[in-house]
């Protein structure tokens, strides 16, 4: 079943378009997820899930490849050691730093793998024991996760999970099946459709944004492959800790929901830095800084998928696209599918594994040709996502009205982005916001309004505390530095 | 090579720009969202014994669209009176300055949207599709003749994969294209 013809050739071809999309600079791996929905649509659930985990798991490593060869990342999840990775281009070490690239990304995906293995069916047992309000408030500390995680601006990146979750309440509602916000539409009546929104605002947003930038194309040298592979086993000797302790940190912040692969990278150069005897090498050539922030953001990958299968909560924005494919197949993410499809929870470890595997041949191969793929110009590549955007909106519903749902997300998510405004809290509490409601209004009226009972079960107690915490940790912060800088005055 | 990277390193790599007139603009629009939402809410039913029901979350919503748009406004307010960063300078000490954006293009990819939507009922997918690859790529500088054969090419494959592969009926037109 897993290994049928049609599954293998998802993976193989998914992973080729990962990789495709994932070393173009300006092109993210959120976006390749949102234009791979449509085509999900006509798959049965297990390819049109290994389909995004393969495509994901490549995409991630190839953004590696502008980082190194022109100081662009591919996706955020490189940024963080964009400058070490180019410093050591510069100093003649492309083949060593390209060949780590693949390997430690590898190596951090299949760790990651087995962590998903292991611990998702031992959480799925716990979350059998869930009621409403254990499901509301992992809901909303997903969200607030993603608040505190968003890049400037917490403010803005909460005001951006609001209008997700104002856009979830579109529609007829859960208690008394009122028609909220739909003004007489009848198209609104079953409410925003899910992946056109979604392709608005990854999708028609990064098209907006490349086509406004004048600066399209990169000039580049030609990469050389022989010997990529010489200098990596010694790295694996040396960094053997290093690698242990990225893919832990990685997986760790994969598996909170809401943070993704590129803050996984962040904290994990944060880490070896602090640890490391090198420390002056960091940000002007540190190898140790890609060993460890390339082993955590594909790590992080795998452990994304822990909350997104077991509870239902997505554990970055891709992982959002993937919820919506669950519930789009007619499934529910949660313990249930662990006992009820363990066909696709199977599917899904195989594909984490067979993708990072392939990872060494498919990157090899991926960096011999970057020279060409990022020749490949970008104003013939935007259009045809713009038009491939339109087409996949379309196909969903075969609705003139996705198209318009596209359009108006993608003009939103543009000028929210243009204003440094985080477009990933839009998606989230789009998928997050039915699950948050219906599980509130549920307990509301369990506990006859009594938000105290809220806080009355063990576990829904820890996960209110820390939702709570998590609220005030901002604010605390602001008191604690206003103090001291009186205290400095 | 120096100053191109250093562009190249503002454009992709640093996302902040300075709390400005934008920011409070913002904040004014999700402010008016919220008092919208509010307003709305009152014409939703409530539940027996009087509780609110379908208007519960929108208002819960509709007041944290204003708490945080406020707190936005007061950030803003906060950093405009810190003095505004130096230029940013390349490894060479050279100032980097970006170049201005071609905000037009944006603009027109919304009017290639509307366009779509309007016309491809009338004209059909194949033609609308490609009018909007081929005013796309001719505004991003693609030269005419290659142009026309990628819009012809490109249009031909995406109805081959949508219509005939996934069998989606695409908006034909008069033409039945």
């Amino acid at each position: 079943m897993l290994l049928t013809p049609t599954t293998f050739l998802t993976i193989v071809a998914c992973s080729l378009y990962g990789l495709f999309v994932g070393s173009i600079p300006g092109l993210s791996a959120t976006l390749a997820a949102s234009l791979l929905v449509p085509f999900t649509f006509f798959m049965d659930p297990l390819p049109a899930l290994v389909s995004i985990v393969s495509m994901s798991a490549m995409a991630i490593f190839a953004g590696d490849i502008p980082a190194a060869l022109i100081r662009i990342p591919g996706t955020p999840s490189s940024a963080a050691y964009t400058y070490d990775s180019y410093a050591l281009t510069l100093q003649g070490k492309s083949q060593l730093v390209l060949g780590a690239d693949i390997i430690f990304s590898a190596i951090g995906g299949l760790m990651g793998a087995a962590v998903l293995m292991t611990s998702a069916p031992l959480l799925a047992e716990v979350a059998m024991k869930f009621s409403t309000f254990e499901y509301f408030w992992l809901a909303a500390l997903g969200l607030s996760a993603t608040v505190m995680v968003s890049a400037g601006s917490q403010a803005k990146g909460a005001i951006a999970m609001c209008l997700g979750l104002f856009l979830s309440t579109i529609g007829v509602d859960i208690t008394l099946g009122f028609p909220r916000f739909t003004f007489g539409s009848v198209d609104l009546l079953t409410g925003v459709s899910f992946i056109p929104a979604m392709i608005g605002v990854f999708g028609i947003s990064e098209v907006m944004r490349n086509v406004s930038q004048r600066q399209m194309d990169f000039a580049i040298t030609k990469v050389k492959t022989k010997g990529m592979f010489a200098g990596v086993g010694k790295l694996i000797k040396k960094y053997q800790w290093n690698m242990w302790r990225s893919g832990a940190i990685g997986t760790f912040i994969g598996v909170l929901p809401g943070a993704g692969a590129d803050i996984a990278a962040w904290i994990a150069y944060a880490a070896s830095k602090r640890a490391s005897k090198e420390k002056e090498l960091y940000g002007k050539g540190s190898i140790e800084a890609i060993v460890d922030a390339g082993t955590a953001n594909n790590a992080c990958l795998a452990g994304d998928w822990v909350p997104a299968l077991v509870f239902g909560i997505p554990g970055d924005s891709i992982t959002a696209v993937v919820i919506g494919v669950i519930f789009m197949k007619g499934l529910r993410p949660g313990p249930m599918i662990f006992e009820q499809q363990p066909e696709i929870i199977y599917g899904v470890y195989f594909a984490f594994i067979l993708a990072n595997l392939l990872m060494v041949p498919f990157g090899w191969l991926a960096v011999k040709v970057s020279s060409q793929m990022l020749r490949v110009p970008k104003n013939i590549l935007v259009p045809i996502i713009l038009t491939v955007a339109m087409t996949g909106a379309f196909a969903i519903n075969n609705d003139v009205f996705d198209i318009i749902t596209l359009g108006v997300l993608g003009i939103v998510g543009y000028f929210m982005e243009r204003n440094d405004y985080p477009v990933a809290p839009i998606v989230l509490g789009l998928v997050l916001g039915p699950i948050l409601e219906q599980n509130f209004m549920m307990s509301m009226i369990k506990t006859d309004w009594n938000l105290l009972l809220f806080f009355n079960r063990p576990i829904s107690a820890l996960l209110g505390i820390s939702t709570v915490a998590m609220w005030g940790f901002p604010f605390l912060m602001a008191f604690l530095e206003r103090t001291k800088n009186k205290k400095t005055v | 090579m120096g100053k191109r990277s250093g562009r190249f390193r503002l454009l992709s790599l640093t996302r902040g720009t300075p709390m400005g007139k934008n920011d409070y603009i913002g904040a004014g629009i999700f402010i008016a969202l919220g008092v919208f939402i509010w307003a709305v809410s009152f014409q939703f039913p409530v539940l027996a014994g009087g509780h609110p029901g379908p208007s519960l979350f929108p208002r819960v919503l509709g007041t944290l669209f204003i708490f945080f748009s406020l707190i936005v406004i007061l950030e803003g307010r906060r950093k405009s009176k810190t003095p505004p960063a130096p230029a940013a300078e390349d490894e060479g000490g050279n100032v980097i300055i970006i170049r201005e954006k071609n905000y037009f293009n944006a603009v027109l990819v919304i009017i290639l949207i509307a366009a779509f939507i309007a016309l491809a009922p009338h004209l059909g997918f194949i033609i609308t599709g490609g009018a909007v690859l081929f005013i796309l790529m001719w505004k991003l500088h693609v030269k005419p003749l290659k142009n026309l054969i990628i819009s012809a090419v490109v249009i031909c494959l995406i109805y081959s994969v949508f219509a005939k592969g996934l069998r989606v009926p695409l908006p034909h037109g008069f033409l039945w294209w």
